[in-house]
């Protein structure tokens, strides 16, 4: 036998290497083994049909909110977090990234309760704030905003810490933006910026066109607060010049950053996320937001090309936290996996404010692998029929078999 | 009249109330205010059109481990343990109930961290073993099952406590079922058995035909070591005798304890659960279990009439936790609500140990309601085309949008 699984029959869509088309994929030993027209399936152990499914590399989610276990009430570093298994592999996420949840105080508790745990491939933005997302008060705290602490942490923890991260900032001044670029220069990964309450004395064009740098992420792009459009409706100049730049925008869609007023004329002048993230926590998962594919199906809906959405979701934030090893189908990565179904009928979708949009498609996540492991099977694709199973499958008392009642 | 929510258009099955058919339901301070073939829409301040759906009392699971937090690993009482919020709503669950997670040594903690918290409605069965679920091995202590500690501890919290549980016992003795049954009627309220490993010592036929009274709860009832079949392919007579003698059969999902091998011959002789029930937990949640309407669904393939599957969903297990005033559709009730999707297509589940059965309809939950408030919608039935918003709608800037210069536009 040559492969240990085959998925048979799907259409693959590998952005990074260019492949939108019909094609079998290959696995052994948790790695992408191989992606043909035709595989026969005798070449392997194991063959799932995934006919009708879009086969996609695994999803990257990088703004989530992990850090569940601290007993906080009302705090993102608390109850409002989630604890990933039971959000990602349901809807195709293989990969989550903690968008700054915890700080470098904290960071040390949160690796030992969640990011060590779980079987979700985790990494973490660290917040310039030591105590992290406790709540949007201690965040105002510039005084617990220390960059050389951070660096100490971030470098501890080089492994899983993918850039620095401030949130939810009210004051006038630039403090935890400037601490939090100075931190990433430090370490040499990126920032991710959400920038808070948007105040005239430090306006958002200024953040995107001189203050960021290249690969450093502007997340939450379609806040309601963000200037897009000008009097005629057209995207203003200065968005372009930012993407010039390099300035990544991405979509934490999360409670209260995502608006059709602004992602419906952005789409349709062409200007795409470069990646689409859920910002994902207990206020957003039960409301619109939900899940990643139904963020991706809003985009899809708006008219971004479904090639393009499966980018934004997968290879793209991939690169954007510095693991280009994740996010595509080449042979030899890790077979992270996702098999979406593009659902035809009548959908309606909702932004943060409650805004609704009516249309006719939807992905739905059907099968996940994660290292070539199937960790999620909607549909029982992966099962044996029952009947072919042995007569006595399952029975645990193996030693004396079942014990029957008297006649 | 007029209503704050109306839901028109669906097919309403509340067994309580032996109603299954077209209706319109209207909720108002968060209770059920009528049921009528049809109120006319101009009565709802607000209506949710659920045509093709079907309108249930909110799920009410009475089987799921929810004792995430102390931070155990590999711990029933830890990391095994799901939060409520993210998994109840989204399948059309509005109350859930911990099987014996927590016990009278920790019950205090759990209250504290999850019980208090969350929006889900919640109750708890009290573990004998005064540990709870942090290992098997715990469990097997019958040093910790202390009868009269568990009475105290039910008592000082009967607002949530429904019962009494044990799970996971290997041992060959009765102990651990007989404290949790002691305990059950010093409380007056049932036990849930979890019969562990099923040794020849301890038959579970006795179990069922002897040990538990009316009203007790055999969880897990289609688990692969119960015997259910006779040679000749028949339902064993012990189960009808429970069954008569008042005995709960309980599914309990799980991640072992649903084999099609039992339940579809059962259900095709007419033998379906009391309660359908998930046993949810981070070894399930991702398996062949997966949810409330992924395990209805198994029943409903196997041949089970959905009015029971609802029944067996609702109002049953309400009435077997004491709850009498969950799981039904009444006019005064509280507005407790799944609205379901029945569809139809080639859908295959698969059972605990991986065992396929195909069937042609899935239930997915598209709406729920808790207490008259929209708590998940998958299809943004509740909402406002967003080009009738106002255009400023998500500024939070009170000085409004702060806009580019000139030579930036």
């Amino acid at each position: 036998m040559t492969f240990d699984l085959l998925l048979k029959g799907g259409h693959l869509i590998d952005p990074k290497n260019g492949i939108d088309a019909q094609k079998d994929l290959a696995i052994t030993k948790g790695k992408v083994a191989a992606v043909d027209d035709d595989i026969p399936a005798g070449q392997a152990g194991k063959v799932i049909d995934v006919t009708g499914l879009t086969i996609i590399p695994g999803i990257v989610d990088i703004h989530a909110h992990m850090y569940a276990t601290p007993g906080n009430r009302k705090a993102w570093a608390g109850d409002q977090s989630i604890l990933p298994d039971g959000f990602s592999f349901r809807t195709g996420v293989t990969t989550m990234v903690d968008t700054g949840t915890a700080g470098w105080r904290t960071f040390e508790d949160f690796r030992y309760r969640v990011l060590e745990r779980f079987q979700t491939r985790m990494f973490a933005f660290l917040n310039i704030v030591g105590l992290g997302m406790i709540s949007t008060e201690i965040e105002q705290n510039f005084h617990d905003m220390d960059v050389d602490a951070f660096e100490a942490v971030a470098r501890e923890n080089g492994d899983l810490i993918v850039g620095s991260k401030t949130a939810h900032y009210l004051g006038p001044e630039w403090t935890p933006v400037d601490r939090t670029l100075e931190a990433a220069r430090r370490i040499d990964k990126p920032a991710m910026i959400d920038f808070g309450l948007f105040p005239s004395n430090r306006p958002y064009y200024e953040l995107v066109t001189q203050r960021m740098a290249a690969g450093d992420i502007s997340t939450h792009m379609f806040l309601g607060d963000v200037p897009w459009l000008d009097a005629d409706g057209r995207i203003f100049k200065y968005l372009y010049d930012a993407r010039e730049r390099g300035i990544i925008f991405d979509v934490g869609h999360g409670g209260g950053s995502f608006c059709f007023r602004l992602a419906v004329p952005a789409i349709e002048q062409g200007f795409y996320p470069d990646s689409i993230s859920s910002d994902l926590h207990t206020h957003c998962m039960n409301a619109e937001m939900m899940d990643m594919p139904t963020v991706m199906s809003k985009l899809l809906v708006l008219g971004m090309p479904l090639p393009d959405v499966i980018r934004a979701s997968t290879i793209n934030p991939a690169q954007e936290i510095g693991h280009p090893e994740l996010g595509h189908l080449s042979v030899g990565a890790v077979a992270d996996v996702a098999a979406l179904n593009l659902w035809k009928g009548d959908f309606t979708y909702l932004d943060v404010h409650g805004g609704s949009l009516k249309a006719d498609r939807r992905l739905f996540n059907e099968l996940t692998l994660f290292d070539g492991e199937v960790v999620w099977d909607w549909n029982g694709r992966t099962g044996v029929d029952y009947r072919e199973l042995d007569p006595l499958y399952g029975v645990r008392n193996k030693k004396e078999g079942l014990i029957l009642p008297p006649a | 009249m007029t209503f704050d929510l109306l839901l028109k258009g669906g097919r309403i099955v509340d067994p309580k109330n032996g109603v299954d058919g077209k209706k319109d339901l209207a909720i108002t301070n968060g209770t059920i205010a009528a049921v009528d073939d049809t109120i006319p829409e101009g009565q709802g301040r607000k209506v949710i059109d659920v045509t093709g759906l079907i309108v249930t009392p909110g799920l009410v699971d009475i089987h799921a481990h929810m004792y995430a937090t102390p931070g155990h690993r590999n711990a029933w009482a830890g990391d095994n343990s799901i939060l409520p919020d993210g998994f109840s709503f989204r399948t059309g669950v509005t109350t859930m109930v911990d099987t014996g997670s927590a016990g009278w040594r920790n019950f205090e903690d759990y209250r504290l961290r999850v019980l208090d918290r969350f929006r889900t409605r919640m109750f708890a069965y009290l573990n004998i073993c005064g540990l709870g679920m942090i290992s098997n091995h715990m469990e097997q202590n019958v040093h910790d099952m202390d009868v009269d500690e568990l009475v105290r501890v039910a008592r000082e919290n009967e607002d949530i406590v429904v019962g009494t549980k044990t799970a996971h016992y290997w041992g060959t003795d009765w102990t651990s079922v007989d404290r949790a049954i002691a305990g059950a009627r010093e409380i007056h309220k049932p036990v849930m058995i979890d019969f562990g490993n099923f040794p020849e010592e301890r038959p579970y036929y006795q179990l069922v035909t002897e040990k538990l009274q009316k009203d007790d709860i055999s969880t897990h009832c289609y688990r692969a070591d119960v015997p259910w079949l006779g040679p000749d392919g028949k339902v064993l007579k012990y189960l009808h005798i429970a069954r008569e003698r008042g005995v709960i059969f309980d599914v309990g999902h799980g991640g072992g304890s649903l084999n099609f091998r039992n339940a579809v011959p059962a259900v095709e002789q007419g033998f379906c659960p009391d309660s359908i029930s998930t046993d949810l937990h981070t070894g399930s949640m991702n398996g062949g279990m997966m949810d409330m309407a992924t395990t209805m669904s198994k029943f409903i393939v196997m041949g089970m009439p959905l009015v029971d599957v609802i029944r067996a969903s609702t109002i049953n297990p309400a009435n077997e936790i004491g709850h009498p005033e969950l799981g039904h559709l009444s006019v005064g009730a509280v507005a407790d609500v799944a609205v379901l999707d029945l569809l139809e297509g080639n859908f295959g589940y698969r059972d605990a140990q991986n065992g396929k059965l195909e069937g042609k309809q899935r239930f997915v939950c598209e709406l729920t309601l808790k207490d008259g408030r929209v708590v998940w919608d998958w299809n943004s039935r509740a909402a406002v085309d967003y080009r009738e918003m106002d255009p400023s709608a998500g500024v939070r800037n009170p000085e409004g949008l702060i806009m580019p210069p000139q030579e930036l536009t």
